[in-house]
């Protein structure tokens, strides 16, 4: 058997990373020909979205590179692509994929070798992980609805809104002129990750059939209580309704949103 | 000495704080209604249903709210606090902390865009942390005002509100405002606090997921709460097939501190498991209580309904304490019955909470300077259940004892009179009359109709093509100008309209936009500002009843919204302007009845200068007050009567009228003329109101041997021989519910049990070694009574329960009375050989009110007490306007309850009278006489009876009373031969609005 | 036209104070329903003339909905009682027009059943859709061109 050999989907950012895989190209610096490269302009373009959807469709790693701090061409889009991958991480862990199969290294221009090194060092990583339970021709349903979630809260608004704003509010200031503790902002983050990373999956899963509380907390592996908390939310949002009560259990399902 | 100011603040936004500004807002004098959370409405708006007459509480409270919220003489300050209270009785100098709520009251809409964008969520404390709620928030989706509010505590200020408030009404810079207002008087109706259940920590509240409060029941019954009027569990959102409910947590308590009976919570625990079987027919409700106080209106024939009708298990015990059954998080409740200890299974337990005094009650009471009670509620009198200690400081509501809302609507209209009393003589001084230029004569015309379409921020502009409404709508006959606004209601909207109205001599204007419910007052005075009758107004609901339920289909959400804009403008087409007529006034009152409630309602008409006929039919004042000598909680009553008698009989304004009855009336509001019998003679005197004050009696019984032998008296019987001192016994017995609470009677007369519990604390008084049985059913000491209970029992009165097998047997043995009583427990009948027998009986209807009510055209109760217009809302009006009624010829109560009801009575009276004419609705019925057959039809299916047959050229037609139309328009649709005509509502109007909703929209595809 | 594409009218009487709130309270709570219904504000249910039901139906309306408030909840005290009578009359009438008397409902919704109003709108839209255009209708459906 021939050893496990990752996919890797790499995010260049234009100006320093890219230009530092050309220099590694340029000094001849030998890495693994496992990634694929994908030139965005900045690291901060890189859509969660993207990368969950990459994932989606079976890439062993995904790594967004771009310039280290202070050097963004772009004044700070590199530290929004930070927020942006902390929070993936997050969300991705929720769905049983490793979260280390996404990583973020800051390569400058002149950094040939090290961008060569990082590559060595992920592909590596990754060859000790084994392939993407998403890879292949059957996918791992759980992680797969997982990740479909997970694009879901990546896409919506909640979350976008607050990592977008994540690095004003902590390093500024809000809107009352008080910064915000990283605690009390990742206490916030956190809790809408998983408020909206369920309720994503329970709006996919009551999409096939209608389910109960119970049926959906067994699936997910969650309390009913908290299943209920958020069968509440997604009842007020309009996306689930009641279908039917058999005995004493109410199913839910998903209303068709044209 | 400074002059009076003719201003009142009214503390708390709850239905009493709305009820007494509205009335004191009516008679002329300005409010400032306060509370500290972002909107008025209180407890109530969170109840799902009410009882006894299972209304939606919604519905009956959203339009006061509104009217409330609009009411040019009630000034809202929401999110407030008192700080300083300066200044005495009739000028008060009050400082008031305004907490910033980060959003412009004038400016926000209340769309709701900001809060659907929101990211930051909150546990929804409205729904009682069932669900959650974003951290910029109204209360409640009917919130008065519908002003958005920031909660700071959970707001990480990231500035998303302010970015999608498109009219611009977010302020993070708003601090705290100190506002200084001037009153002459204070209300006091911060309301109660529900008893935390954790501190009874044996019933596992807050350990359990399945253990609730009763509120949080009612959140969950309802349904436009958390779980869409699904009876669930909170624990794995289960449909319950048995529910238990536990009585008095948090009351009756000696444990915890509070002794009192929290009044209300017998008959909401049963209402709620009333409702909760009618939302799943097979449920088993089991109410665990130690006495089922069922004591108000109508309130036993509901405890009745619920066992018979809807199978609600009734289990008389403690509960000791509840525990989870671990794998189904069922529940097990333990109690003890009949001295065996019992475990029933049960899936959900609801804890019926009691009140506490509000939270900052101790704080409140030392700002404003008043007492509180032991319990921290605040101090009352008996005779002046209304004022604080301080003068010129008034309360009402659940802040002066638990009660429930019937009684504290009526303690908040008599708290708005005593408020008003102090300073009458500032009446209208402080109210603003609005200045309207004439009105415009558009009966020549053609319609030309301006149509004015809100995009609502996105809420109708971002699922309705609003330009492409705008193009259709141009297109229609008679539309001259049509425009499309980010939002119709802001100010500079306004002033737009009233220009376009003039520029294109527009005679009719349509706003699509929301719902009339809300807007209509709004856009009314606009176009009435540009000097168009009100009446040639109308709204198209394209957002809550378009927009906002079709948002995942654009296009059919756009053609519906253009035919409910066209079939409004084939509304508006035909409209005609309307006139309120304006109705003079006789700024007279006439009170039937002397007693305590008719002299404390004439008197408070005197006070405020209102002339008062006071008739009686006895031949002096004083009622059934006379024959009580003593009164739990305070002093002398029979001077207090003499000083109430020399109150009403020395005012000038009050005209006595003794040995005298009416004998005839004539007229409606506002113009009575009545015809007394005054010792044979006939008196005629004109009148603008009447309240009804006949009082009840004391029912006499024919059972236990009374009137056949001397020992078996009434309570009232031997009260007097207490008082005479004619009293000599080494045991005596009582029995309560004698003719109550029985087949003929159905009803508790609610009084006799704190009489007993009086009569047996004055036996013990006086000689301590009396033996005083008290034979029961319930006892139903409510509210603070209960200390009473609580120290007749200390001091060795024995209460010995019966039941309706096992009633007491009286006979005579050997010339002794001998009493047998059922002691359940050792399953024996114990006899008791007392001196004196004392009958409990009931308190019944006077018979002279039928005659009464029908004169007065109004309505009885099946018992024979007069019956009020809405049991909840309404307790001292009739649904025919200008009569009202209190004491107990609504029902029996006690002296304090009918000094708050006659006073509240007093209140709405003034409403009127304080009134030189009445502006009576233009959208009211209208008969044609040539039509008309005079088969009175109509007559007999008005419900106010606003239609009385006139004879015209001889024969008999149809005529509406104007001042008493409520506009509903159900004599139009019954009447025969279509001679009713309801203005406003006309079958043309409504017609072409039918039509035009079914035409094809052609024109436009 | 297909009977697939068959999309109902209905005209909705509803009184203002509990019917026409719940339906307004559907809308705050964004509860979706069929964009069918054309509603008209009466003041009160008992309101509702025959004639206007039959006119709507003879106009072309496929169902005619009144609502009014829960028995005993009635701002006008008891208007929906006669609203209620009326109906059933209306309906033996319908039928002798030919007409199926599920056409014509009568319900009762409060000012905070936003749900079960939404609930009643689709009910009766499929109902109606099951039935077929009104024999009287002269041909229509909103036309909309998707």
């Amino acid at each position: 058997m021939t050893e496990f050999e990752p996919k890797i989907i790499g995010f260049l950012c234009n100006w320093c990373s890219y230009a530092g895989a050309d220099l590694a190209g340029v000094s001849r610096i030998q890495y693994p020909a496992n990634i694929r490269v994908i030139r965005v302009m900045c690291s901060g373009r890189v859509d969660p979205v993207i990368v969950l959807e990459m994932l989606a469709n079976g890439a062993d790693g995904v790594i967004v590179t771009g310039c280290h701090p202070g050097e963004c061409h772009y004044m700070e889009g590199n530290l929004q692509a930070e927020r942006k991958i902390k929070m993936l991480k997050k969300l991705i862990s929720r769905t049983g994929l490793e979260s280390e199969r996404l990583r973020l290294e800051w390569v400058s221009a002149s950094e040939g070798a090290r961008f060569a090194e990082v590559i060595k060092d992920f592909t590596n990583q990754l060859r000790n992980l084994g392939a993407s339970p998403l890879a292949g021709e059957n996918p791992d349903k759980t992680i797969l609805a997982g990740i479909i979630a997970a694009k879901a809260v990546a896409g919506a608004s909640r979350l976008r809104t607050l990592v977008g704003r994540e690095r004003t509010l902590i390093e500024e200031g809000n809107v009352y002129d008080e910064k915000v503790g990283q605690r009390e902002f990742d206490e916030v983050m956190d809790g809408s990750i998983d408020a909206e990373y369920i309720r994503n999956r329970i709006h996919l899963l009551v999409k096939d059939k209608p389910m109960s509380v119970e049926g959906l907390a067994k699936h997910l592996g969650l309390d009913p209580k908290n299943v209920l908390r958020h069968i509440v939310v997604l009842r007020q949002r309009g996306l689930v309704s009641l279908d039917r009560i058999e005995g004493e259990d109410p199913l839910y399902i998903a209303l068709e949103v044209s | 000495m400074r002059d009076k100011v003719g201003a009142i603040l009214v503390v708390g936004g709850g239905i009493a704080g709305i009820q007494a500004s509205l009335d004191l807002a009516d008679s002329g004098f300005k409010v400032y209604l306060l509370d500290e959370s972002p909107s008025i409405g209180g407890t109530m708006t969170q109840l799902d249903k009410t009882f006894p007459t299972n209304d939606c509480a919604m519905c009956i409270l959203a339009p006061k709210l509104v009217t409330a919220g609009r009411h040019p003489n009630v000034e809202l300050i929401m999110g407030a606090e008192i700080k300083r209270v300066e200044g005495e009785a009739g000028h008060f100098q009050v400082s008031l902390v305004k907490k910033p709520r980060y959003i412009d009251e004038e400016k926000c809409t209340g769309c709701g865009v900001c809060a659907r964008e929101c990211p930051v969520e909150a546990i929804d404390e409205f729904n009682e942390r069932l669900g959650e709620r974003s951290a910029i928030y109204v209360k409640y989706p009917q919130a008065v005002p519908l002003v958005y509010a920031i909660d700071r505590d959970k707001c990480i200020g990231c500035g998303t509100c302010q970015e999608v408030c498109k009219a611009g009404a977010v302020q993070y810079d708003e601090k705290e405002k100190e506002i200084t207002v001037h009153v002459g008087s204070v209300i006091l109706a911060p309301g109660f606090e529900e008893f935390d259940p954790k501190l009874k920590g044996e019933y596992g509240y807050g350990q359990h997921s399945n253990v609730v409060s009763s509120i949080e029941f009612e959140r969950i019954l309802s349904a436009s709460g958390p779980y869409g009027g699904l009876v669930l569990r909170p624990s794995d959102g289960k449909v319950p097939r048995k529910i238990a409910f536990i009585q008095c947590v948090g009351s009756r308590d000696a444990k915890i501190g509070n002794n009192y009976c929290s009044s209300a919570c017998c008959m909401y625990a049963i209402k709620e498991a009333v409702i909760a079987r009618e939302h799943n027919p097979d449920l088993q409700c089991t109410i665990f209580f130690m006495d089922v106080r069922a004591y108000g209106k109508e309130f036993d024939a509901y405890y009745n309904r619920a066992e018979d009708e809807y199978g609600v298990r009734f289990i008389r015990s403690r509960v000791s304490h509840v525990e989870e059954v671990p794998e189904s998080q069922n529940l097990l409740v333990n109690y003890v019955e009949d001295g065996n200890p019992k475990t029933e299974e049960v899936n959900l337990v609801v804890l019926s909470v009691g009140m506490r005094p509000p939270r900052h009650a101790e704080e409140l009471a030392k700002t404003l300077n008043i007492r509180l009670n032991k319990y921290d509620f605040c101090s009352t009198q008996t005779f002046s259940p209304l004022e604080t200690s301080r003068p010129g400081i008034y309360v009402c509501g659940a802040f002066s004892a638990p009660k429930d809302i019937p009684e504290s609507v009526a303690q908040a209209s008599g708290a708005a009179v005593k408020a008003a009393s102090l300073i009458s003589s500032e009446r209208g001084t402080l109210t603003t009359v609005k200045e309207y230029p004439p009105e415009r004569d558009v009966s020549d015309e053609a319609p030309r109709i301006g149509v004015f379409v809100c995009h609502c921020g996105i809420n109708i502009g971002g699922f309705v093509n609003v330009p492409e409404v705008v193009e259709y709508v141009k297109a229609l006959p008679n539309v001259v100008y049509a425009e499309h606004n980010l939002y119709t209601c802001s100010e500079d909207t306004q002033k737009g309209i009233r220009e376009r109205i003039k520029e294109h001599n527009l005679n009719r204007v349509v706003v699509a936009s929301c719902t009339p419910r809300t807007h209509e007052p709004l856009f009314r005075e606009t176009v009435r500002e540009a000097g168009l009758n009100i009446y040639l107004f109308e709204m198209a609901n394209i957002r809550d009843q378009c927009s906002w339920v079709h948002m995942h289909e654009p296009e059919e959400a756009t053609v519906k919204a253009k035919d409910l804009v066209r079939s409004i403008v084939a509304k508006v087409r035909l409209l005609k302007p309307l006139k309120k007529p304006m109705i003079g006034v006789t700024p007279t009152g006439l009170v039937i009845g002397g007693g305590l409630s008719g002299m404390t309602a004439a008197s408070e008409l005197a006070k405020q200068s209102f002339e008062v006929h006071l008739v009686e039919k006895e031949k002096e004042l004083g009622g059934h007050l006379r024959h009580i000598h003593y009164v739990l909680g305070s002093k002398n009553p029979q001077e207090q009567l003499r000083s109430i008698i020399k109150e009403v009989t020395g005012n000038e304004k009050v005209h006595v009228h003794l040995n005298s009855e009416i004998s005839d009336v004539e007229g409606y509001v506002g113009n009575f003329k009545t015809t007394l019998n005054c010792d044979g003679k006939k008196k005629e005197i004109n009148h603008g109101i009447v309240i009804i004050a006949t009082g009840a009696k004391e029912h006499r019984p024919t059972e236990y041997l009374y009137s056949i032998d001397k020992r078996v008296l009434t309570q009232q019987e031997l009260e007097e021989k207490l008082t005479n001192g004619q009293f000599d016994a080494k045991t005596v017995a009582m029995i309560q519910c004698v003719g109550s609470r029985n087949g003929t009677r159905p009803y508790c007369s609610r009084i006799c049990c704190s009489q007993a519990v009086k009569n047996a604390l004055k036996i013990k008084e006086s000689s301590p070694e009396t033996d005083v049985y008290i034979l029961y059913k319930d006892v139903r000491t409510y509210g603070f009574l209960e200390d009473y209970y609580r120290e007749a029992a200390s001091k060795g009165v024995l209460f010995i329960r019966y039941d309706d097998e096992n009633k007491p047997k009286v006979t005579l043995e050997h010339g002794k009375l001998n009493v047998l009583v059922w002691e359940p427990v050792i399953k024996t009948w114990i006899p008791i050989e007392p001196d004196f027998l004392t009958l409990s009986t009931a308190t019944i209807s006077n018979p002279d009110n039928e005659r009464i009510a029908k004169m007065l055209k109004v309505p009885l109760s099946k018992d024979g007490f007069f019956l009020e217009a809405h049991m909840k809302l309404r307790p001292v009006d009739f649904a025919t306007d200008g009569v009202f009624l209190c004491g107990l010829a609504h029902w029996p109560k006690s002296i304090a309850e009918s000094i708050s009801q006659a006073c509240a009575a007093a209140a709405r009276a003034i409403t009127i009278l304080s009134k030189e004419a009445l502006e009576v609705e233009g959208a009211i019925a209208n008969v044609n006489e040539d039509f008309c057959s005079g088969c009175k039809i109509c007559e007999s299916i008005c419900a106010y009876n606003a239609i009385e047959m006139k004879e015209v050229d001889g024969k008999l037609r149809a005529h509406i009373l104007e001042a008493l139309c409520k506009g509903c328009g159900v004599c139009g649709s019954s009447c025969p031969t279509k001679a009713i005509c309801m203005l406003h509502f006309t079958d043309d109007q409504i017609l072409a609005e039918v039509r035009a909703a079914l035409e094809e929209e052609a024109k436009y595809d | 036209m297909t009977k697939s594409a068959f999309k109902p009218k209905i005209v909705g009487f509803l009184c203002n104070w509990c019917s026409y709130a719940g339906a307004d309270l559907a809308g705050v709570s964004r509860i979706q329903y069929p964009p069918t219904l054309r509603i008209v504000r009466v003041m009160c249910s008992g309101r509702v003339d025959p004639v206007f039901v039959l006119e709507a139906f003879r106009s072309g309306a496929d169902g005619v909905l009144v609502a009014g408030c829960h028995p005993g909840d009635c701002h006008y005290l008891s208007g929906n009682y006669k609203a209620q009578r009326r109906i059933l009359m209306l309906k033996k009438v319908l039928e002798q027009l030919g007409l199926e008397p599920e056409r014509l409902r009568l319900e009762w919704v409060s000012a905070s059943e936003g749900d079960r109003f939404a609930t009643i709108v689709k009910d009766m839209t499929e109902e109606i859709t099951k039935l077929g255009p009104s024999p009287l209708s002269v041909g229509g459906h909103f036309n909309v061109k998707k």
